[in-house]
């Protein structure tokens, strides 16, 4: 171990040398995020939209002067390894801000972490609304949209195509799912509609046919779920195969369909609704021009953690620009209350809560692409603020 | 894999050379206690944080594949679920800590609670042996981390974060479970602490029982001694020093959560315990070090470590079976044996 | 009286045959397990990833247009050599330890580790999914069946009783099963028991990739889709008895049901206590299993 705390110093001071060389030391920017496991497709997409981003700013000069210098580290999904490779970053490659976590127990852990060590984070994929709710932390902040601003979009919508739909509800069975679904299903009450039932299915579960019963005999004109990954994969195109799909409309979590397992699903994705913050159809010259960069530098299309990592470069840039510093106080109070461009549109970063403001959008799946099918102002969707800690 | 009583030797040799290996696998904690020392003073000179911290965390799995070696080593009973234990010690910790940040509370209550649970757990995995034994504790773990990572007051599957810095009051200094030098030095003394109960246990009489236990299991009821009760007690005693471990790692960390009881974690205590060498008890604090530092490098280079990990640990099983420690330790103890006579 | 009747047709019935369905896939992956167990009594740790590599073998042979009934051909067959390497290669070098339970469990948990990662390097983190080969839906009584289940349900009650005679019936699977009884009898009866073990390990993973071509289309294909089974699989082998092929459909099935059913009642999540709860009672009253070890029955 001594070793390598040798090496490390001689690799730190090789580095400085080379940069000081060039013009100002590099403002660095840590990601813990997931490379390998379950999640590790969403790390790969937030690693390509944070890379496409610095390489921008680093083109047009940088932040003031100085090069964003982006160090990866992977955190496996696991809020223990997440928080020792975030201790690393902070103390040892005295990273200046930090991002990438995705499930929320690991933003969560490393909130704390960066609080402990006087910096600051973002999030550009969680969606628990806790992170900028009740757990909510000042040195942490979220440039993606929560899962209440998901819902009040995707509700409007259903309420709209549907009205007075009777609604099953279909989540995972675990804090993330049911929270989910809870929040969904009082929204789209509120708007008239009747739940019809509801199933929480294990996580991984191999063979969601056994709750078809229920699912048939309620009789429902909507179906909402809340699972995701390989769960929405065998979920849909099993729905497929015993003919259930044919008079619904099924709607769902952001992270039920994405980029990642449209393929998988296939012709049964068809139809399928979601409220998000970003779709590759956007009509505006910013996200044209991101949506070209991003596929030919990757050969593939930037999802909504694409974007919103992408984002977040600018977010941090602008923060910066405003303190004229890097030092954890001063940004902060920059971000606070801050509006940045994203290929999304303007964002607002609330500053009662940490929580970025922006318009939302309804997506349905056609033939493997999300089409806009609808949208609602930021204001509208953004739900009261529930953060009491600062 | 093999312990002393393997070895072709008459039982009253046996014996005198398992306490040679004894001896020097306590030289080799006094090795490993200096050499953790001098790391502490470079660290501290350095003003180092991350790299005591990580080292704090590998004592701390160090102390947890400690008492997988007590009883993959002693009793030759795999376990795959023993990260239970270590996420219970968190779990019990971290919501004592947010009630009372009293550090001597907290340990106690989870001293008495992992007892209890390891007794009650004990009684169902302890009616089989062999693999059945190593799928029984594998799905124990499994059902309790289960139910964990959906119980809304544990923090479900966020785990709980918020577990406040503590004094650590010992007598004539107060340790702060934030100040990186301090804490890592409570730990290596706590750790160390482990270990030396351990092997005082098991050189007593009823480590002898589980030595006959493991070398010929029918025979040993004639001794007069009760195998169950043998094998519940050493169980029990495993879980808690797993759990005593786990206590301390909300105390690093500041948190808790599902993923400490996971499989992964209970399959990396195994993987450090091969590496380090089974039924050295010093092993395991050797091999969690190389396993952290491996992880810890490795991890950074590429996202692919697992491949790296178990082609070592493969490699270990089937070219060093006693591990790195069952390598070392004979030729550790011929020199002992030389410089006595 | 019609909500009775309702609850029968469209839950009890469906739940049921849902059932059978998952009993049958379930048997498949664990099938493979037990022969190995039953014979070199080796629990082996990757056989849930040899599941997933004839699943990633089926999808990528599919990719350059072979047709699907070949594959569940082509695909044991290639599975066999890498069986018969793993066990000659790493399992016959620890086999004679003795802790040889604990050492070849140690090892073949390395190799799924290893594996795993290896097939994501290869074919990528993404889920994908091979189309059904068999498409549509029939509806008998009510009930909606995909066609592909149905056929799923009857070839693998094909291929259970195929394994069941070729281990109880053919000069193959006498040798077999004499290894399994006593080994240096077999020895000396002029059964070449080293080569009885790689063939029968081989066969073990040839099933499992079997396994892995009929199952790709229903529950998808991902890196680590080899642990999906594998809890299920292993409590399945435990309550049927050590290695016996009987015990291991019988208890497939039932503990197959007794979660579909079971899910109807308390939070599905709790099919999984509920089914580990039946192990643990099974090990404390007949430790042997439902059913006698293989070759000894």
């Amino acid at each position: 171990m001594t070793r390598s705390t040798t090496l490390l110093t001689l690799l730190a001071a090789t580095t400085m040398l080379s940069v000081q060389a060039l013009a100002a030391d590099p403002i660095k920017i840590g990601v813990v995020t997931p490379l390998s496991g379950t999640y590790s497709p969403i790390g790969q997409q937030v690693r390509w939209g944070l890379e496409l981003a610095t390489k921008e700013v680093n083109a047009a000069g940088g932040i003031m002067g100085r090069q964003i210098e982006l160090l990866f580290e992977d955190e496996e999904a696991n809020p223990s390894v997440a928080v020792q490779k975030a201790d690393k970053l902070f103390e040892s490659q005295k990273v200046d801000f930090l991002t990438g976590t995705v499930n929320s127990g690991s933003t969560l852990a490393v909130g704390q972490t960066a609080e402990r060590a006087g910096k600051l984070i973002a999030t550009t994929v969680s969606f628990a609304d806790s992170i900028t709710g009740d757990k909510c932390s000042p040195n942490v902040f979220r440039v993606n949209a929560r899962a209440g601003q998901q819902s009040a979009a995707l509700a409007a919508w259903v309420a709209k195509q549907k009205p007075k739909a009777k609604v099953f509800f279909l989540g995972p069975d675990y804090e993330m799912g049911r929270s989910t679904v809870a929040t969904f299903k009082r929204t789209i009450e509120g708007l008239g509609a009747t739940s019809v039932g509801e199933v929480f299915a294990p996580l991984d579960n191999k063979d969601y046919t056994q709750y078809f019963g229920q699912l048939r005999q309620a009789r429902p004109e909507v179906l909402y779920t809340s699972v995701a990954g390989n769960d929405t994969v065998r979920l849909l195109t099993q729905m497929q195969d015993f003919g259930l799909l044919g008079n619904l409309l099924v709607v769902g979590a952001s992270g039920t369909v994405t980029s990642q397992n449209i393929g998988a699903i296939g012709s049964a994705a068809n139809g399928f609704g979601t409220g998000v913050g970003y779709s590759v159809q956007i009509d505006n010259p910013q996200n044209k021009k991101f949506v070209a960069d991003f596929k030919a530098a990757y050969n593939a299309d930037p999802d909504l953690y694409g974007a919103d990592s992408y984002g977040l470069i600018y977010f941090y840039k602008a923060a910066v620009e405003k303190a004229q510093s890097t030092e954890t106080d001063k940004v902060r109070v920059a971000m606070r209350g801050l509006t940045w461009m994203t290929p999304q549109g303007e964002k607002t970063m609330r500053s009662e809560d940490h929580q970025a403001v922006q318009p939302m959008y309804v997506v349905q799946v056609r033939e493997g692409k999300f089409n806009v099918v609808g949208d609602v102002a930021g204001s509208e969707a953004i739900g009261a603020d529930e953060c009491k800690r600062f | 894999m093999l312990s002393p009583s393997h070895l072709p030797l008459s039982a009253t040799l046996r014996h005198d050379r398992s306490g040679l290996l004894m001896r020097a696998s306590h030289v080799l904690v006094v090795v490993f206690v200096v050499a953790a020392l001098v790391f502490a003073a470079l660290g501290a000179a350095l003003g180092d944080t991350f790299f005591l911290r990580l080292a704090t965390e590998a004592l701390i799995l160090g102390g947890f594949a400690l008492s997988v070696d007590i009883l993959l080593g002693y009793t030759g009973l795999l376990s795959l679920g023993h990260a239970l234990y270590f996420g219970f010690g968190a779990y019990v910790s971290a919501l004592m800590l947010k009630q009372t940040p009293s550090f001597w509370l907290a340990m106690g209550v989870v001293l008495v609670a992992a007892a209890a649970f390891g007794f009650l757990t004990g009684l169902i995995a302890n009616r089989v042996r062999g693999v059945y034994f190593a799928l029984v504790t594998f799905g124990l773990a499994q059902v309790f981390a289960k139910v964990v990572y959906n119980t809304r007051a544990l923090g479900a599957s966020d785990g709980m974060i918020g577990i406040p810095i503590v004094p650590i009051e010992l007598g004539v200094v107060t340790v702060m479970s934030n100040a990186p030098v301090a804490f890592f030095l409570f730990t290596l003394g706590f750790v160390t602490m482990l270990y030396a109960v351990s092997a005082y246990l098991l050189d007593t009489s009823f480590g002898r029982v589980l030595g006959a236990l493991r070398a010929n299991e029918n025979r040993v009821p004639f001794l007069g001694y009760s195998t169950h009760r043998a094998r519940l007690a050493i169980y029990v005693f495993a879980s808690v020093v797993a759990a005593l471990s786990g206590a301390l790692y909300p105390m690093l960390r500041g948190f808790v959560s599902p993923e400490l009881m996971f499989f992964a974690a209970s399959g990396n205590a195994v993987i450090t315990v091969v590496i380090g060498g089974v039924g050295t008890l010093v092993g395991a604090l050797y091999g969690s070090v190389i396993l952290t530092v491996l992880k810890s490098v490795i991890g950074t280079m590429t996202e692919h470590h697992l491949i790296v990990v178990g082609l070592i640990f493969m490699a270990v099983v089937i070219f060093l079976p006693k591990g790195l420690m069952g390598f070392v330790r004979p030729r550790v103890a011929r020199l002992l044996d030389g410089g006595g006579r | 009286m019609t909500s009775t009747l309702d609850f029968i047709q469209f839950v009890l019935a469906p739940q049921m045959i849902t059932g059978l369905s998952l009993g049958v896939a379930v048997v498949l992956v664990a099938l493979g397990l037990t022969i190995i167990f039953g014979l070199l009594d080796v629990i082996n740790m990757a056989h849930g990833e040899f599941y997933a590599i004839g699943a990633y073998a089926a999808l990528a042979l599919g990719a350059v247009g072979i047709n699907f009934w070949l594959l569940l051909l082509i695909v044991p067959l290639l599975m066999i050599p890498l069986g018969y390497l793993t066990e000659r290669g790493l399992i016959q070098r620890v086999f004679n330890k003795p802790d040889r339970h604990v050492t070849t469990l140690l090892l073949t948990f390395g190799l799924a580790l290893v594996l795993e990662d290896v097939l994501k390097v290869a074919f990528g983190p993404n889920t994908q999914r091979p189309s059904t080969p068999i498409p549509g839906a029939i509806e008998m009584f009510g009930i909606m069946m995909p066609n592909y289940r149905l056929f799923l349900i009857l070839f693998g009650i094909a291929i259970i009783a195929a394994v069941i005679v070729i281990v109880n019936r053919t000069a193959l699977g006498a040798m077999v099963r004499a290894a399994a009884f006593d080994r240096n009898m077999a020895a000396s009866l002029g059964v070449p028991v080293t080569k009885v073990y790689a063939g029968t390990f081989a066969f073990g993973v040839a099933l499992a990739g079997l396994a892995g071509v009929l199952l790709a289309p229903v529950f998808s294909v991902f890196p680590t889709m080899g642990r999906d089974f594998i809890f299920m699989a292993f409590t399945v082998v435990i309550v049927g008895g050590m290695g016996s092929i009987i015990g291991t459909v019988v208890a497939g099935l039932l503990l197959a049901q007794v979660q579909v059913l079971s899910s109807l009642v308390v939070s599905p999540v709790w099919s999984d206590p509920i089914v580990f709860s039946i192990m643990v009672l099974v090990l404390v009253f007949r430790p042997q299993g439902l059913f006698g070890r293989l070759g000894h029955a």
